[in-house]
């Protein structure tokens, strides 16, 4: 990692609507859909069932069906280099890198 | 005292600066540096707490000269020497050593981070276990880390650990302030200084990583003696060359220190 990349950081983080706006150092805005946000969770769990084969079987739990779309309920921010995010569906184990948040942002630049 | 889950209030905006003392290997005088640097740091003017993180090897116990104590009657941090000292060493049983898997050992450090009430301090030295795991990743979540200093000994097989470390810092975004070699020489009766170890791993570290080098500590067998005794060479022999070598390094990790702005949290997000 460059001195540069690590010194960029975000300045404000907001929900608007069904997405994530931020704002970053270097004056880039772009925005994340929570359910790109979600899908992307870098927790090992949510590795694991990203490489594994489809399951063609596979039924949604009730609590999965209640959560509806996937809304954060808190997003602490942990140390200086990530923020955790709580889904409504419970979900909490995701630690998201800034380098991530940056990086899932950068397909959608907000004008 | 029981560690607690959920998200808790930092106890720390009394705190200045937090700087992690860490080494990746263990057995380089992590803990023997962290304990005399927050002595020259103290004897500097600063006010100045020392959190001993290595959860299952704790020293700062034996090199305070504290042994357990009842959580019931005795507030923490507990103050020896005008330190804030901190340890699980300090909770009854915790010389039988302890069993614990990583989830534990977090929470342990995160509560002393968040329960213990650290008041004012211009500098809080945390003593970091070896290894890049478990315990350093959850100081690095926990609090906003002022920067790091690495410790290693001259030769190969320490700076390849302390190589590792200095990543581990770089992901986690704490900067680095820079390399310290311990155990660096030693001064015989005849004035002659023996590379027992080598010599120049720290500043090729610092080089290679391009991070400022802060400084060389000589070995000297009155370290070991002090440390067991319960009072860290720094207190007991202030004029001692190994002393004045700690007092140079406080100087300029304070010098580092000022020279950086304090660290800023990461902006709440509006949900």
């Amino acid at each position: 990692m460059t001195a540069a990349e690590n010194s960029l950081r975000p300045v404000s983080l907001r929900r608007d609507g069904d997405r994530l706006v931020i704002e970053w150092s270097d004056g880039f805005r772009g925005s994340i859909s929570l359910t790109n946000l979600r899908a992307a969770c870098p927790c090992a769990g949510c590795n694991e069932k990203r490489q594994a084969p489809p399951d063609p079987f596979r039924v949604l739990s009730d609590k999965e069906l209640q959560a509806g779309v996937p809304m954060p309920v808190a997003m602490p921010a942990r140390g200086s280099y990530a923020y955790q995010i709580v889904w409504n569906d419970g979900h909490d184990s995701g630690i998201y890198k800034l380098e991530l948040l940056r990086e899932l942002c950068e397909s959608s630049p907000v004008q | 005292m029981q560690p607690q889950q959920g998200f808790q209030k930092i106890a720390l905006q009394g705190v200045r600066h937090i700087v992690a003392v860490a080494s990746g290997k263990g057995g380089v005088g992590k803990s023997t540096v962290a304990a005399n640097l927050a002595l020259a740091l103290q004897m500097n003017g600063r006010r100045v707490g020392l959190l001993d993180a290595d959860i299952y090897g704790p020293s700062v116990p034996t090199m305070m000269g504290i042994g357990p104590v009842d959580p019931q009657t005795t507030p923490f941090p507990i103050t020896k020497y005008g330190l804030k000292l901190m340890s699980i060493g300090f909770l009854p049983d915790a010389g039988r050593g302890v069993l614990l898997r990583g989830p534990m050992v977090a929470k342990y450090i995160t509560m002393f981070l968040t329960q213990v009430d650290w008041g004012n301090l211009d500098v809080l030295l945390i003593d970091m276990p070896p290894g890049t795991g478990d315990a350093q990743l959850s100081i690095g979540q926990t609090v906003v880390v002022s920067g790091a200093v690495i410790v290693t000994t001259p030769q190969e097989v320490s700076v390849v650990d302390a190589r590792k470390a200095l990543n581990m810092f770089g992901e986690l975004r704490v900067p680095v302030l820079g390399t310290i070699e311990n155990m660096s020489y030693f001064v015989g009766d005849d004035g002659k200084r023996y590379e027992i170890f080598r010599h120049g791993g720290g500043n090729k570290l610092a080089q290679d990583n391009n991070v400022p080098f802060l400084g060389e500590i000589p070995i000297d067998p009155k370290v070991a003696e002090c440390g067991d005794a319960g009072e860290p060479i720094v207190q007991r022999y202030p004029h001692n060359v190994v002393s004045k070598a700690y007092l140079q390094l406080a100087a300029t990790l304070l010098q580092r220190l000022s020279e950086r702005e304090t660290p800023q949290e990461l902006p709440a997000v509006q949900l």
